[in-house]
């Protein structure tokens, strides 16, 4: 799993976004090493952020996501100070709230530093969405050809907001962790099911009916444990469900 | 011209710069309150008062290129704002470039500054005319170069310097910022001179002065 660094100017802000994300996942996220504030104040501290490029470091990679100003100046001073072997460091452009997010999200799924750095750049993607600006055109890319056979269920999502963050994030994690690529439809659209963003595009609410579809070795595992989620309501239903 | 930078020198110019800070502390402060985050002068004098415990302590690194990578690792960690990765690359690329040189001639001298300064301005992304340190710190080398290719000693090659940098700080007041905090204004940065700029000159400055 790859390492994320968080380079903030404040140490409040870092320490309140980290909250933020990592509750999205659950105990078994990427480590998520905190470099902000500098001599006791607001600032960044290009040594600080090398400690932190150490403590995240992983054969995966690290994803470093900045606030503003001096916090992409000190994390690329910090890689050039960090003695990190081989280790590929990725400075995310992203926003750093919804990024961050985007981010521990897909690097819980086991995604690799690409495409967890293609997450967090995207991240802006549901907002932009919700208020009506036209986004980037969400889905997995297109395959040529006859693909590998397909498992698929429609079901209905019976909790109150239907795929909102927490669910999308909790559904994106279960299926990125799975060899399978899996396509959510819904609404006329479809999303990647590994990309918690891509899920959130898809405007889904109670009663929303959805299609779940798997290729690869663990399409049926993917396309159950789908089914199970949808139909616990994403452990959000008052009813003792367990 | 044999004139080479001392160690007492490069201690010299480290305390001259300190005291320069200090002593425009409001008057950065107030350039920075214009188009930026009013932090500049507050930011360096930290940044300038760690460097100087460092150096006025016992282990006061011996050579050059330690003691310059000394300051630049000191206000990487201390400074908080830009100006820390700036003036902290400055001068690790400085030391870097000193390497273990016995000493420092005019051309040493020369070499040494135009690589800080190469490598601040790649870490802020900056060229001449964008409204920051590098409108000074780019015609003060190439003032530097210019001497040193005329013969002139060491001293009166970073006069000239210092002379062009402040020329160079002058000529950002009417400039539209296209780096930092400064460039979310716009058009309402002209008619401001950079504060970086202006920190940046009182840096050549102070060497000129040191080895006056």
């Amino acid at each position: 799993m790859i390492g994320i660094v968080v380079v903030s100017h404040s140490r409040a802000l870092a320490d309140a976004v980290v909250e933020l994300a990592t509750q999205m996942t659950a105990d078994d996220g990427p480590t998520v090493a905190v470099a902000a504030g500098a001599d006791g104040g607001l600032g960044t501290d290009a040594t600080a952020v090398a400690e932190a490029l150490v403590e995240a470091a992983s054969p995966d990679g690290v994803l470093v996501l900045m606030d503003l100003g001096s916090a992409v100046m000190s994390a690329e001073l910090a890689i050039e100070l960090a003695d990190l072997g081989g280790t590929e460091v990725r400075l995310s452009p992203a926003p750093l709230v919804e990024g961050l997010v985007a981010a521990v999200v897909r690097a819980a799924g086991g995604a690799d530093l690409a495409t967890v750095a293609r997450e967090a750049e995207a991240a802006l993607t549901p907002k932009q969405s919700a208020l009506g600006e036209p986004a980037a055109a969400a889905g997995p890319p297109g395959e040529d050809g006859p693909g590998p056979p397909e498992v698929s269920v429609t079901l209905t999502l019976v909790n109150p907001s239907g795929l909102h963050a927490r669910p999308a994030a909790r559904l994106a994690t279960v299926l990125g962790r799975l060899d399978a690529e899996v396509v959510v439809a819904a609404n006329g659209r479809e999303a990647d099911g590994a990309s918690s963003l891509e899920l959130l595009t898809l405007g889904t609410g109670q009663g929303t009916g959805i299609t779940v579809s798997a290729t690869g070795p663990d399409a049926q595992r993917a396309v159950d444990a789908a089914r199970v989620l949808v139909e616990e309501g994403f452990g959000e239903l008052d009813a003792g469900t367990g | 011209m044999t004139q080479s930078l001392t160690q007492a020198q490069l201690v010299a110019w480290l305390g001259a710069f300190r005291d320069a800070v200090h002593e425009h502390r409001a008057h950065l402060t107030e350039l920075d309150a214009a188009i930026g985050d009013a932090d500049h002068g507050t930011n360096l004098t930290r940044g300038m008062d760690a460097v100087m415990a460092l150096v006025d302590s016992d282990d006061v690194p011996d050579t050059a290129a330690s003691l310059l990578k000394a300051v630049g690792m000191k206000l990487v960690s201390t400074v908080g704002g830009a100006s820390g990765p700036l003036y902290g690359t400055f001068f690790l690329r400085a030391a870097a470039a000193a390497g273990d040189a016995e000493t420092l001639d005019a051309e040493a001298v020369l070499g040494m500054l135009r690589a800080g300064v190469e490598g601040l301005a790649s870490r802020g992304k900056a060229s001449v005319g964008d409204k920051t340190m590098v409108d000074a710190l780019a015609p003060a080398v190439q003032a530097l170069a210019d001497a040193v290719g005329r013969g002139d000693g060491l001293p009166a090659g970073l006069r000239a310097a210092a002379v062009a940098a402040a020329e160079g700080r002058e000529a950002t007041t009417p400039l539209e910022a296209r780096k930092g905090r400064a460039s979310y204004l716009g058009e309402r940065s002209t008619g401001h001179t950079d504060p970086g700029a202006a920190s940046a000159t009182m840096l050549v400055e102070a060497l000129a002065d040191a080895v006056a």
